[in-house]
Formats: C-alpha cells, sequence, structure tokens
C-alpha cells in the first residue's frame, strides 16, 4: 500500500485547503445571493466563467513552466517575445470562449425561460471581470514563475494547485464587486 | 518575425479553444441545474456555500486522478493494484475532504451567513454523498477514457483531461442535487 500512502500524503493538504478556498468563494455567493434570484443568468454562467479562467491561467503556467526549462523566456521579470505571444494568444482564447459562453448562455435562458436583466450590461460586467482577472493573473502567475524557478522550484507544482481556487474565489468576487458599481 | 509571433499565437489558440469550448458545454449544464433545481430549495443560502468547494474537488480529486491514471498507461506501470491503490486514496480524500467541507460549511453557516437551516449532520453527509456519488462516475468513466486513448494511439493527457472537465462539473451538480433529494432537505 506504499502507492495509497504517497497519494494522501502528497495529495491532503492542497486538497483541504483549496476547499477551504472554495468554502470562502460559497460564502461570499451566499452573502450575496439577492444576485442570484434578481440576475439569474449570473448563476447559470458561473461554473463555466470559474472553468475558463482556472483553466486560461492553468494553460499560461504550463507555458511558461516550459518556455522557462527550455531558455525561451529568460528567467528574469521582463517583457520578451514568448510572453507577448503567450499573452496575446491566451487573451484571444479568452475571450472567444467567453463569446461561446455568453452566447450559450443566453440560448439556454431564452429556451428554458429564465428571466432575463439588461443583456448589454451583463455582457459589459463579464467582459470587464474576465479581462481584470486575465491581467491580474498573467502578471501575477508570471512573476511567481519567475520567483519560484529562480529558486530552482518547479512552477508547476506550486502554482496550478492553487490556480482553481484562487479562480474559484476571485471571478465571484469580482462579478459581484462590478454588479455592485453597475447596477 | 512578426508573421511568426501570428503563428504562434493562432497555435496557442488552436491547442486551447477546442477543449475551452467542451469544458464551457459541460459547466453551463451544471450552471442549468443549479439554477433551475437547486436556487428554489429553502437552504439554498447554505447549499451554495458548498458548491464551489465540491466543484473545485474536480482539479483537485479527480484531476490528479486522471493525470496519475494517464501517467500509469504511458509509462507501463497501469496493473490492478496501481489502479486500486489510486482508487482507494482518492476515495480516502474525498471522504476526509467531505467531512471537511460539511463541518466548515456548518461554521461558515453559524458565524456568517446565519440560516440555521441545516444541522450538522445533514451538511456533511450532504458533502460526502454528493463527492462518493461523483467518484463513482468520474473514476471509471476516466478509467475507461483513458484506456481507450491510449489504446488508439491518442495522448491521454490531451484527450481525457477536457472531456472529463465537463463530464465531472456537470456530474457534480447532477449528484448533488440527487444527494439532496435523497436526504429530504428542504
Amino acid at each position: 500500500m506504499n502507492y495509497f500512502w504517497k497519494i494522501i500524503k502528497e495529495s491532503l493538504i492542497i486538497v483541504l485547503i483549496s476547499s477551504l478556498m472554495g468554502l470562502f468563494s460559497g460564502t461570499l455567493l451566499s452573502a450575496n445571493q439577492e444576485i442570484f434570484y434578481a440576475i439569474p443568468i449570473i448563476l447559470l454562467i458561473l461554473p463555466s466563467l470559474n472553468s475558463l479562467t482556472g483553466d486560461i491561467s492553468t494553460v499560461l503556467v504550463s507555458r511558461i513552466t516550459s518556455a522557462l526549462y527550455i531558455g525561451t523566456i529568460p528567467p528574469k521579470v521582463q517583457k520578451s517575445e514568448r510572453l507577448k505571444e503567450n499573452f496575446f494568444g491566451l487573451l484571444i482564447t479568452i475571450l472567444l470562449s467567453l463569446i461561446v459562453l455568453i452566447a450559450l448562455g443566453y440560448i439556454l435562458a431564452i429556451t428554458t425561460r429564465i428571466k432575463i436583466f439588461n443583456p448589454f450590461l451583463i455582457i459589459f460586467i463579464l467582459l470587464l471581470t474576465v479581462l481584470l482577472l486575465f491581467v491580474i493573473m498573467f502578471i501575477s502567475l508570471f512573476i511567481s514563475s519567475i520567483l519560484l524557478f529562480k529558486r530552482g522550484k518547479d512552477p508547476n507544482n506550486f502554482l496550478i494547485p492553487f490556480i482553481t481556487s484562487l479562480a474559484d474565489f476571485l471571478t465571484p468576487f469580482f462579478l459581484i464587486v462590478f454588479i455592485i458599481i453597475f447596477i | 518575425m512578426e508573421q511568426q509571433e501570428s503563428k504562434s499565437k493562432s497555435k496557442i489558440f488552436k491547442e486551447t479553444f477546442p477543449s475551452e469550448i467542451i469544458s464551457i458545454i459541460g459547466d453551463i449544464f451544471a450552471g442549468i441545474i443549479l439554477l433551475l433545481l437547486v436556487l428554489p430549495f429553502k437552504s439554498f443560502p447554505i447549499l451554495i456555500i458548498i458548491v464551489p468547494a465540491l466543484l473545485s474537488l474536480r482539479g483537485n480529486l479527480s484531476g490528479p486522478f486522471i493525470a496519475r491514471t494517464s501517467r500509469d498507461f504511458i509509462i507501463g506501470e497501469f496493473n490492478k493494484s496501481s489502479w486500486v491503490q489510486n482508487t482507494l486514496a482518492t476515495f480516502s480524500l474525498a471522504i476526509i475532504t467531505g467531512f471537511f467541507i460539511g463541518i466548515c460549511s456548518f461554521m461558515m453557516d453559524l458565524f456568517l451567513i446565519r440560516t440555521f437551516i441545516l444541522p450538522i449532520e445533514v451538511v456533511i453527509l450532504i458533502s460526502i454523498i454528493s463527492i462518493i456519488l461523483t467518484l463513482l462516475i468520474s473514476i471509471p468513466s476516466s478509467t475507461l477514457l483513458n484506456y481507450f486513448s491510449f489504446k488508439y494511439g491518442l495522448d491521454p493527457n490531451n484527450t481525457v483531461n477536457p472531456l472529463m472537465t465537463a463530464i465531472d462539473d456537470f456530474f457534480t451538480v447532477i449528484c448533488f442535487y440527487i444527494t439532496l433529494i435523497m436526504l429530504g432537505v428542504p
């Protein structure tokens, strides 16, 4: 049963920390539950939005880590061609995925007769949330990857387990903040 | 140089976009179940505390299980013993985490949200049963997907994860709803 204990030992702490982050996110949602009754489409697209920001950030860390190991990105906090390619490539992906998500969300909302609240304002809030999160995640994950790499650690092992939980917390946080500001 | 940069951007897009779409489709169905089936529950304020923690387990329990199974297939170390130990470890982690999520959700409700709708044992059971039901679907399906990907010469790392992301998120919410019905949650 060596393999069994190895998995438990390596995973337990990170799984509990991630669950705790998820619970903070849930408490934030619960404290603002009236938003879901007033603008139900937010609850419809929230799981996809969390996944989207988490997935793109995971891809970013994996790509930066690979580039650092093969030397196409220097281990310094500075602009490089490869970094720009990653930024714009992932930005295009996240924006087009958001368009698909919004389109699917509204198609489902119309077919299931869910109350639709000012779609232009909601789309603007979603776009603002995703863009802000993307920029924050890109800058912070890039700097963290460089710092970890310089200390001889693999950024994949340290950053990827936290990204899903961080995205799960930050996405509803910014969404709720913008809804409070604009609506 | 500019042409090369544009090619690289389009490569990132081509490799990432299709799996994102699969993931979005699975998650949007999870969202519709949350909206149509879970939102009307009287205990929704406490249920919504649990949901993000359950959804995050996809990345922390199912994801690593899939990655370990893919790796075992790729390096030729997949066998009954490794799979059984991997499965047992994942279920053990699920029970510990489910218990932890249940207790913490109850505490969050007790000190912050203050609905006092559900007793602690029900909150713990909701969390543990939902995770176990989800894993009962996720583990066999991801193992089969890994097996067939490997058998047909595809890299399980590229094929199984996006599909399982969609399957896991969708079934997490479905199993959560089934658990609520089973336990007679108001």
